[in-house]
């Protein structure tokens, strides 16, 4: 199957509660490093928590997945929180499956995520 | 002309070497012809390259002048070495039983500039042929040899382009055998046979060309227990394929140490961990099924830890389909302190468990949909009690009917214990 939707990350950060990257397209082997390459420019921190809406995203492959898990994997060293939002139920489902459910944190959409961070 | 020179054979065998050359497009050379025949105002122009008793015009200007004309005069100009002038034809003795020169067209006038290849042979020439007898000027004739150049750097340039696409795709074809003879070794070429168990495996690879990381296997362990394996590797190509070697010897070898399901799944943990410890993003990780089978009256007891993978499906005797699936189990070489999840189920006679891979449950139906373990299972009930043989048909036929839905390889690993045989009408006992 060809996966030709591409991939748009933007990060926002906005003067009060965590930043957001909004991830769009399509997460594979081609598109992945892009993602990994702002991750890797967010710091972390406690309370330098990060909410990743992915509702725009429409495949993800084994290299988009690892790399969700290593920036999780990061901002939990360094005490902040990284938190997932509006995965569509097929993805949601594979998560599951490689239970990832137990991992990272799963949020129908980015405002709960919010809202969650600031509970 | 078959006993050419040692020179001719030379120039022949220059010439079979551009020989597929000049046909693949006639467009620049058409242009060639058209300038030259501009340059000198005259009515006819072709390229020509003379083969071992053939004038090959390649490019044309103008009427295509008779054939016996460009084989006398082209030909000539090439035995001539040089640039080539026929003023008048009438008066030349090569042209003299022209029926070109004599006939229609009438030529009369003839100039010709070699092609020659970097080492010097002559492959033909650029004509220029006109019906009035005339002269050349010198300028008229530098041009020509140009032209004639011009040919010869586009030959040039289509042979080493040739050569590219023929070297890129041996090295293609060899990186490919290679990839395939790699994945036929991950895989067993055979199972072996396991008493009153059945076991039938396959591998439906989404392209010939690329190889997926998906694996499996049923191979003795201690005593009269047997061990299977099923599971994926992330990724494709020839680093999937190495990671997949190491994560087939790592499963079999810890199941010889300690076939405890769910130590084997955290010993190749272990193992993937320290593979990519301080190694580049992103991590090669796995999921997989492993299981051992322990015989148990007219079954098996089965032994299931699960890291990360799809359920393995059993189709009961009674045709009911139902997971034999540990909750929680996580993938594997990647997390910190991942949890591998471990069940125990029994398989009795008329039994049978399907193990795959996600390139099935992750297909996309017609409708759009992903199959998933839903899908599966309902396409397993309908198809009813079956055998391991039976289950790997039923799943290739959903494979076919899902066609261009599937974007991923699949493997299937099906076992089954035959039904219990039995004894016809008389309800003696059978021997046991």
């Amino acid at each position: 199957m060809q996966h030709d939707n591409g991939l748009t990350v933007s990060l926002q950060s906005p003067t009060s509660g965590p930043r957001l990257l909004v991830v769009a397209g399509d997460l594979d082997h081609h598109t992945t490093p892009r993602l990994r390459a702002v991750l890797e420019e967010v710091e972390f921190g406690p309370g330098a928590d990060l909410v990743v809406d992915l509702s725009g995203l429409t495949f993800c492959d084994s290299t988009g997945i690892a790399t969700l898990v290593a920036a999780h994997q990061r901002a939990a060293d360094a005490g902040a929180a990284l938190l997932l939002a509006g995965l569509d139920s097929d993805i949601a489902r594979v998560f599951q499956i490689m239970g990832l459910d137990q991992l990272l944190s799963l949020y129908d959409s980015p405002e709960e995520a919010v809202r969650a961070l600031s509970e | 002309m078959s006993l050419a020179s040692p020179a001719e054979a030379s120039r022949l065998a220059a010439v079979r070497r551009y020989a597929a050359l000049e046909t693949t497009s006639g467009a620049a050379f058409d242009r060639v012809a058209a300038l030259a025949a501009r340059i000198f105002r005259a009515p006819f122009a072709t390229v020509t390259i003379v083969g071992d008793d053939t004038v090959r015009v390649i490019a044309a200007h103008g009427l295509p002048p008779r054939r016996g004309l460009v084989e006398s005069l082209c030909a000539a100009a090439v035995r001539h070495g040089g640039p080539y002038v026929v003023e008048d034809a009438w008066l030349h003795p090569e042209a003299a039983g022209d029926p070109a020169v004599h006939g229609e067209p009438g030529i009369r006038f003839h100039a010709a500039a070699l092609i020659t290849t970097p080492d010097g042979e002559a492959l033909g020439s650029v004509n220029v042929m006109d019906v009035r007898p005339r002269e050349a000027g010198d300028e008229e004739l530098a041009c020509l040899r140009d032209l004639a150049g011009l040919v010869m750097d586009e030959l040039e340039v289509r042979l080493a382009t040739q050569r590219t696409v023929e070297v890129e795709r041996e090295l293609r074809a060899g990186a490919e055998r290679l990839a395939r003879t790699l994945q036929r070794t991950l895989l067993p070429p055979a199972l072996p046979r396991v008493p009153g168990l059945r076991a039938a495996a396959a591998y439906h690879p989404v392209s010939a060309d690329e190889v997926g990381g998906d694996f499996y296997d049923l191979f003795p362990l201690d005593g009269d227990r047997w061990g299977f394996f099923l599971g994926d590797v992330c990724g494709k190509g020839a680093d999937a394929a190495a990671l997949t070697s190491l994560v087939r010897y790592t499963l079999r070898a810890a199941a010889v140490y300690d076939a405890d399901p769910h130590a084997v799944l955290a010993n190749l943990d272990a193992v993937l961990q320290q593979e990519h410890a301080g190694g580049e993003a992103p991590v090669p990780y796995c999921t997989a099924v492993f299981g051992v089978l322990q015989p148990d009256g007219d079954g098996f007891g089965v032994t299931l830890a699960t890291g990360g993978h799809p359920p393995a499906l059993a189709v009961r005797a009674n045709g009911a389909v139902e997971p034999i699936h540990p909750a929680g189990g996580q993938l594997i070489g990647i997390l910190r302190n991942p949890r591998f999840a471990q069940v125990s189920a029994r398989l009795n006679a008329g039994d049978a468990l399907l193990l795959y891979t996600d390139g099935l449950t992750e297909a996309r139906t017609p409708s759009g949909s992903m199959l998933d373990e839903d899908g599966l299972t309902a396409y397993l009930a309908a198809a009813g009690p079956t055998s391991a043989d039976d289950l790997l048909t039923t799943v290739h036929d959903l494979i076919t009917a899902l066609g261009a839905g599937v974007s991923d390889d699949t493997a299937v690993l099906a076992l089954s214990v035959p039904p219990a045989t039995r004894t016809p009408s008389s309800g003696s006992l059978g021997a046991a």
